[in-house]
């Protein structure tokens, strides 16, 4: 099988796609064109996708728990240890939240609670080997719109919805490494960001707004809720894993593990942040 | 007609690429097919049709990516033209042709991939994990061409002997 062309034929045609990839590339950041176009043919192939995702879930469910199996054992006796732990701490919390609510508002303070949001199931993951996203079976139809945060449940913050079709979504998660959320930590209260790593499922905290803070293993962080934020307060988003003081450096390495698992998430809610008028 | 089948072949394995196989990561590596289908084009119908293939291959793709629309666009098309170029110098072929093909380009589409978008501003992309991940998807690639060549064969036929 041999193809005979001559190289000044083929020179021009590869040139050409070579600068129109470019200009793509240059303007895609920028550009309604570029988005309008991805949203049509995500709702073109959507009804395509679904039907495939039917027909082959019990080869993917095979797939998953191959994978998996030893994995889940392990977690499953994990799970049950951290259960009884925190039905330990559950009651005290309680007080402790009915305390915060009411403080809030008194002074009037936007919540968790004002913000009203969309319930979707994850249809997806990531077609591609380099991104962390999930893909939503409601889209802008339903009243998605880029910028949402994600919750697993009404307490962890899961990411943000970074794209949408009419009838899909597509969630960027928190441990991408293009997403960076504002935190703060549990005792200290230091705000800090967190930032994903490229195929490490840990965050790195950046920006500590206290490098000496005396931040231990196992704190969680929450979302900052600074004024204006991108994320309704105190959403938990990761517990710290490790910490590393010994470099030397200013800043000590501090990571942070998702508190939920990114990988399993099969329902989540997209918020309405800042919350509507009138909720 | 013809133009059905490239229509078929595209939409198909997109459709597979978006919907199935991002449920069946090996090590957390998925293929890509529609770089394994542009290395096809290109084995079949050369440089020329190889690049065009992969430059619509790679656009179809982006839309469905995060990263920057046109990075698969140019990787593809680069990688169809350079097989293409490869193949007319290939004196035979032999079955195993496909998946070794398909491994090396699936290597070296993922390298300049991982490069074109860390131009593009992705350059948290230079780690370890990134080379680990390529080269799985590669050997999935590999794996992959096997149903994937005469797929990509039946769409785009064999070049008119005239223009030979």
């Amino acid at each position: 099988m041999a193809v005979y062309r001559s190289e000044s034929r083929r020179r021009p045609i590869l040139v050409l796609l070579v600068v129109t990839s470019l200009v793509l590339i240059t303007i895609s950041g920028s550009s309604g064109v570029v988005r309008s176009v991805r949203s049509a043919a995500r709702d073109v192939v959507a009804p395509l996708q679904r039907g495939v995702r039917s027909a082959f879930r019990p080869v993917a469910d095979v797939f998953d728990g191959v994978a998996e199996v030893g994995d889940l054992r392990a977690e499953n006796a994990r799970l049950r240890a951290r259960v009884s732990r925190l039905e330990g701490s559950l009651s005290k919390e309680r007080a402790i939240g009915q305390e915060v609510g009411n403080l809030e508002q008194l002074l009037d303070l936007p919540n968790i609670e004002d913000a009203t949001g969309v319930a979707a199931r994850v249809v997806g993951g990531p077609p591609g080997n380099f991104e962390r996203t999930i893909v939503l079976n409601k889209g802008a139809a339903q009243g998605l719109v880029v910028g949402m945060p994600v919750v697993s449940g009404t307490e962890a913050l899961v990411g943000k919805v970074t794209a949408t079709s009419r009838s899909t979504a597509t969630v960027t998660l928190i441990d991408s490494p293009g997403l960076g959320v504002g935190v703060r930590t549990e005792k200290s209260k230091d705000q800090a960001i967190t930032q994903g790593r490229s195929g490490d499922r840990l965050m790195r905290l950046n920006f500590l707004g206290n490098p000496r803070a005396d931040i231990s293993v196992g704190e969680l962080v929450f979302t900052a809720g600074t004024d204006g934020a991108a994320y309704p307060p105190d959403l938990a988003v990761g517990r710290v894993a490790s910490i590393d003081r010994n470099r030397g450096d200013l800043d000590p390495d501090i990571f942070v593990a998702p508190v939920v698992d990114l990988d399993a998430l099969v329902f989540v809610k997209a918020l309405h942040w800042p919350p509507r008028a009138g909720g | 007609m013809r133009a059905v089948r490239w229509f078929l072949l595209i939409v198909t394995l997109v459709v597979l690429q978006t919907a199935l196989f991002p449920s069946l990561r090996v090590f957390g590596a998925a293929p890509d097919l529609l770089l394994v289908a542009t290395v096809a084009v290109a084995y079949h119908r050369g440089a020329e049709v190889g690049a065009a293939f992969g430059f619509v291959a790679g656009l179809v793709i982006d839309c469905f990516l995060a990263s920057p629309f046109g990075v698969s666009a140019l990787a593809f098309c680069l990688v169809g033209f350079g097989v293409g170029v490869f193949q007319s110098g290939m004196l035979r072929s032999s079955r195993f042709v496909a998946p070794v093909l398909a491994g090396v380009a699936g290597l070296l589409g993922g390298a300049l991939w991982v490069v074109i978008a860390a131009i593009a501003g992705q350059d948290d992309l230079f780690t370890g994990h990134t080379v680990v991940v390529v080269v799985i998807a590669a050997a999935y690639d590999a794996l992959l061409a096997i149903p994937v060549f005469p797929f990509a064969h039946w769409a785009v036929g064999d070049p008119d002997p005239a223009r030979r």
